[in-house]
């Protein structure tokens, strides 16, 4: 008789702690919002969409920019002052498979000093380091994966230049892939800057 | 009771875990002696190996080989991006064919030689770079070194397989194949046991109980109510009956039923530990944490713009592109790209409309880090709201943060007239953080 009334009771006790936890937000639920009206956006937001666009393919807010789209440079073009100035719109139409003639025709516009290298320091600390490690020596952590990640001090590397450079971090080289849709011309000649200082060992 | 067999539980996972760490350990003693004995068969084999290297440095040659070829090349059989390069010797038309394909291997294959070609097709016509400034005698010490580094391969794997099983091991995570399901196994049947323990001292508490309240009934000479059911449903009417238990039990529940209402106003648009599945399983843990490739590196717009930005697929594809292709989560990627449609990723800190952000301002300007606000993601499996976004937490902040007025000539004006106010540092308050129509416009 008394097993009988002991195993109710432990129901009812395992019962009530799930109820009590069962009604836990769960972690995909945004929960309650009031008045979502001043939460959505009325106009279209950078990678927020609450209802599928009527006019668009596929129902996305975004679209391709119109073809032959230029896009207007946000960076520095010059650099120096007064007659040492020098302006590089660092446009530059070299196919990617012609690293030969970025080698002959670039040359860093941005001039080396200090505050260019430290900028370049940090960028390449950025985008770079992870795979060819913080010296340059290709043993970032990633390169392990990967393979084949050059060390830029190495015979075959340590002598390449400015254009070259530029060109593998824009257009890739080998198994590296282009980087130019995520770094600004100005920042890949900081880069380029600093890669110059790895080179040396 | 309950917080006794709380303890119980905690002390007996303690015990578990030193159980596995024992485990752990013996099978490590294991692998040791494994190594150990590989390295006694070894000796005798790897001695009359080592003479066979000549005609060339080998030390040079490993020096050489680890920083010219070792990117691309395994001394073994293995390709990694070229092939590799086990018994390249005998495998090779010879030693002068070699001398002229390291030195410039394009020239070889434009100079129509059959075996540089069928190499170069073999192996997915990538160039291999040149290397001119490489000697004879730095070609003949790459060679030696790397018959030498192959022949004992076989020992060498083993040693090192076991090596890597070390390193792991006391790095905690057991890396062994069967571990996690037998550690798993363990802990449910410790689990059993523990629960099964628990019920036993619940039973003998329940007895003890049952004793002691049977005796009172007796000294009063009355048939005392036999059953546990009776005398449960007298003590029930009679604590029902109690108008003070009555009262106390009906103000804690509208105390309780008043506090879970205020906490869920408050909770109202709050989205804290939002971590919704994403249509990608993509690990931050991974990622950021393992691979520390930086936020910025896929967070393009971080440095530069309001939105930190989503990466899109080519970013995925810097790496991607070569590696881990095969697996069915990054194939996803794959198949958005050829049906090019951009992958729909479920955004998980909404900041409401009525708020203004911008990245660049805090990331750049202020110099304030991602995992500020965004808690630890590096260690995130499933990316999660970490912070409450709520005005009284960027308040906060706004109060406690000092700007950094450090060598920029914006902040001195500002700077000086604070000074004449008070001798606290420029706070983000102090510069309108606190403004409503700096956020709220």
């Amino acid at each position: 008789m008394i097993t009988k009334h002991k195993s109710v009771t432990a129901l009812a006790i395992v019962g009530l702690l799930f109820a009590g936890t069962s009604c836990k937000k769960d972690h995909d639920n945004t929960g309650v919002e009031y008045a979502p009206q001043m939460y959505d956006a009325v106009g279209y937001e950078p990678y927020r969409q609450i209802r599928a666009n009527t006019i668009n393919p596929q129902g996305l807010n975004m679209r391709l920019p119109a073809r032959g789209t230029v896009a207007r440079p946000n960076y520095h073009t010059t650099f120096g002052t007064g007659a040492n100035a020098t302006t590089d719109l660092m446009m530059y139409n070299i196919p990617a498979d012609s690293i030969g003639i970025a080698e002959r025709v670039l040359t860093n516009p941005i001039p080396d000093s200090e505050k260019a290298q430290a900028e370049g320091q940090l960028l390449y600390t950025r985008y770079c380091s992870h795979c060819h490690g913080a010296a340059g020596k290709g043993d970032g952590p990633v390169a392990k994966e990967y393979k084949g990640v050059p060390n830029y001090s190495s015979d075959a590397y340590k002598t390449m230049n400015d254009g070259h450079i530029f060109h593998v971090i824009t257009h890739g080289k080998g198994r590296m892939w282009p980087h130019g849709s995520q770094i600004t011309p100005e920042d890949r000649w900081k880069i380029v800057q600093y890669v110059h200082k790895l080179q040396q060992g | 009771m309950l917080i006794r067999s709380i303890n119980r539980v905690y002390k007996m996972s303690h015990l578990y875990k030193l159980c596995g760490t024992i485990a752990l350990f013996l099978m490590l003693l294991l692998a040791n002696a494994q190594v150990k004995a590989q390295d006694a068969a070894a000796g005798g084999a790897a001695a009359p190996a080592a003479p066979a290297g000549g005609g060339g440095d080998v030390e040079k040659g490993k020096t050489l080989f680890t920083n010219n070829c070792a990117q691309c090349h395994a001394v073994t059989s293995e390709k990694v991006v070229g092939p590799g390069l086990k018994g390249i010797k005998e495998r090779a038309p010879g030693g002068d064919w070699l001398h002229k394909w390291i030195k410039n291997s394009s020239a070889l294959i434009a100079s129509g030689d059959q075996y540089a070609n069928q190499v170069f097709n073999a192996n997915g016509k990538v160039q291999m770079s040149s290397f001119p400034s490489l000697s004879d005698a730095d070609i003949d010490g790459i060679l030696a070194y790397i018959d030498q580094a192959g022949k004992p391969a076989v020992t060498a794997d083993v040693a090192g397989a076991a090596d890597t099983k070390n390193a792991g091991g006391t790095g905690g995570s057991g890396p062994t194949s069967g571990g996690p399901s037998e550690l798993f196994t363990l802990v449910l049947v410790a689990l059993l046991v523990v629960m099964l323990l628990v019920l036993g001292v619940l039973l003998v508490i329940v007895t003890i109980l049952s004793k002691a309240v049977s005796p009172v009934s007796i000294g009063e000479g009355t048939q005392i109510p036999s059953t546990f059911s009776q005398r449960l449903k007298t003590g029930l009417s009679n604590t029902f009956n109690n108008p003070t238990l009555r009262s106390i039990v009906i103000w804690l529940f509208l105390l309780v039923a008043a506090k879970e209402t205020i906490d869920g106003a408050y909770g109202i648009g709050i989205q804290q530990g939002y971590a919704p599945k994403q249509p990608i399983a993509y690990s931050h843990k991974l990622h950021a944490g393992q691979y520390k490739i930086d936020c910025n590196y896929c967070h393009t717009g971080a440095q530069k713009g309001k939105s930190a930005t989503i990466p899109a697929a080519n970013i995925c594809m810097n790496c991607h592109g070569v590696i881990k292709k095969e697996s069915p989560e990054i194939q996803k990627i794959y198949t958005a790209i050829e049906e090019n449609r951009p992958i729909e990723w479920i955004r998980v800190h909404n900041l409401p409309d009525l708020a203004y952000f911008n990245h660049a301002q805090h990331v750049n300007v202020g110099n304030v880090a991602c995992q500020t606000c965004h808690g630890e993601v590096e260690k995130m499996e499933v990316m999660e709201a970490r912070s409450s976004l709520t005005m009284g937490w960027c308040i906060d902040c706004h109060r406690r943060t000092e700007v950094n007025t450090k060598d920029n000539a914006y902040y001195d004006k500002l700077v000086a007239l604070h000074r004449k106010e008070s001798k606290e540092p420029l706070k983000v308050a102090n510069i309108g953080g606190l403004e409503c129509s700096k956020c709220h416009y």
